[in-house]
């Protein structure tokens, strides 16, 4: 028995539709959809694309291979595609990594434009991560240019992914929760609202935003089909299209968020561990892992990914978890460097992770909705969720349980300074559950226990367990 | 033809801008079309095109 589902977030296209197969990735296309296909797979971008990892590699498959009841009526064609490890969503990104997405998507629309295709949207969602690679994934979007148009995606990449950037390196405003807030994006009027006076003389602020913004209140009653009409008889040309493109890659490529690459070297600096402390852990996690062929692991809180990078030689996959997108962005710039393309950092507040967003709140699935991982770390995590969050400790052994996989989780004792300084923003005895053998206790009863070690300070212990069914 | 998306003009209109000065161009004269239309549009009335009010 096959067992199948269709992509949740696949319905808006009625050209192309993703279906997940006996963990296969496939794509249905109608006949418009082929046509478009067609001209893709002509294009000379289109192999190499592929080749470089910026397009997801996809090759067609037989029709008739796929059972009716996959198929469909509408389908004409199917493709399958390279299976993407563990999908984040452009609000789990950090800023370097939708940068880097939104010039992939730009120069994918250049390379279409110079081969009869255009792209009919302009969806930060259109790509995904693996590792440091951003990857774009939506190959139903290239379609056929059609003279004397505009891009049609504009407005789309605007919301989701020029206005995101703008937020961040202009207003030093993170741009995640406004991502998480609306999938859409950021509306111009809204984004318009917030860039005054000084701020319209900031890169790409008056065109795309002051302007933008105007003009879309302006017309906001003009029906398209008859701008584009008049548009179009105004002298509008596809190589127009294409100075837009440019122009708006252009703007992409310059633009930084400051605090990014001068703060993560004094973060690296003042990190409060020593290195013996490192060399303890990294050996506790290697003997967790090693020979367990783990293919998913997550680590929870894992900050600047130094365990992350240890897991990744015993696993296929991990995901760095963590709050902290100076850290992060940091991260991910140091794995682009090196080419990484198991580790994924991904920004989450493990507090309130990304619930599912969309459609029925199901277009996008929840960040661990998404994939049950067979390894986690936990390193110096709990003791922020539970002092600082008030999670009560049963609530995270419980939680941590249920994400069903192995288990390397620390435990930083209240005497600890970096509890204590935690500690001290609360009410005395407010944490007084807070202590080891409570956790040791709550851990037993829903783990096995493989191995504990105990820091030299006395103030952190380490367990590798495995959870009880 | 439209794509999927639901195109708003404001977003068509100010691509011309984001494209320069040939771009530029475009735009006036898209402007200078839409201040003339009342004209020609009355001027091709007359010659027989079916009032779509």
């Amino acid at each position: 028995m096959s067992d199948l589902e269709l992509e949740p977030a696949s319905f808006r296209d009625p050209a192309s539709t993703v279906a997940y197969l006996d963990g296969r990735v496939l794509r249905g296309l109608t006949k418009e959809g082929a046509a478009d296909f067609d001209t893709l797979a002509a294009a000379p971008f289109f192999e190499k694309a592929m080749a470089e990892g910026r397009l997801v590699r996809t090759t067609q498959v037989p029709l008739e291979d796929l059972p009716q009841s996959v198929r469909g009526d509408a389908w004409v064609r199917a493709l399958e595609h390279e299976r993407i490890p563990f999908v984040s969503y452009p609000y789990e990104w950090t800023f370097s990594m939708l940068k880097d997405a939104a010039l992939v998507h730009l120069d994918l629309l250049l390379a279409s434009l110079g081969a009869d295709l255009t792209m009919k949207d302009g969806y930060a969602y259109n790509l995904a991560f693996v590792g440091a690679r951003p990857v774009f994934i939506d190959v139903g979007s290239f379609e056929r240019v059609r003279p004397g148009e505009p891009w049609a995606g504009y407005r789309q990449f605007c919301q989701t992914m020029l206005y995101p950037l703008l937020l961040q390196a202009h207003k030093d405003l993170r741009f995640q929760p406004w991502l998480r807030g609306q999938v859409q994006g950021i509306p111009p009027q809204d984004l318009a609202k917030l860039f005054t006076g000084t701020d319209r003389l900031k890169p790409g602020v008056l065109k795309h935003v002051a302007l933008h913004g105007a003009m879309d209140q302006r017309y906001s009653k003009s029906r398209a089909q008859d701008t584009q009409k008049e548009l179009k008889e105004a002298g509008f040309s596809t190589e127009l299209q294409k100075a837009t493109a440019s122009a708006i890659r252009k703007l992409v490529a310059k633009l930084d968020w400051g605090r990014s690459a001068s703060e993560w070297k004094d973060y690296q600096r003042t990190s409060t561990y020593t290195d013996a402390e490192r060399e303890i852990k990294a050996a506790f996690v290697e003997q967790a892992l090693q020979g367990k062929g783990a293919k998913l692991v997550f680590d929870l809180g894992g900050n600047d990914g130094t365990y992350s990078r240890v897991a990744a030689r015993h696993a296929d996959y991990v995901v760095c978890a963590d709050g902290d997108d100076l850290v992060l962005d940091g991260l991910y710039r140091s794995l682009r460097q090196e080419g990484n393309q198991k580790v994924l950092p991904a920004y989450l507040d493990l507090s309130d992770p990304s619930p599912g967003l969309g459609w029925r709140g199901r277009e996008r699935a929840g960040f661990f909705d998404r994939a049950r991982p067979d390894g986690v770390l936990a390193l110096a995590l709990l003791h922020h969720l539970a002092i600082t969050g008030n999670v009560p400790l049963a609530e995270l052994v419980d939680w941590l349980h249920a994400l069903g996989g192995r288990l390397v989780v620390e435990f930083v004792d209240p005497t600890d300074p970096m509890a204590d300084r935690l500690l001290a923003n609360k009410p005395a005895g407010m944490h007084s559950d807070y202590r080891r053998e409570v956790f040791e206790r709550l851990l037993e009863a829903r783990f096995d226990l493989v191995e504990r070690q105990e820091f030299p300070s006395g103030t952190r212990t380490l367990y590798h367990a495995t959870p009880r069914r | 033809m439209l794509a999927y998306l639901d195109a708003a003009s404001g977003s068509l209109i100010v691509q011309a801008i984001v494209a320069g000065a040939a771009g530029a161009a475009v735009f006036l004269k898209l402007g200078w079309r839409r201040i003339t239309s009342p004209f020609r549009r009355r001027a091709t009335a007359e010659v027989g095109e079916p009032d779509e009010r």
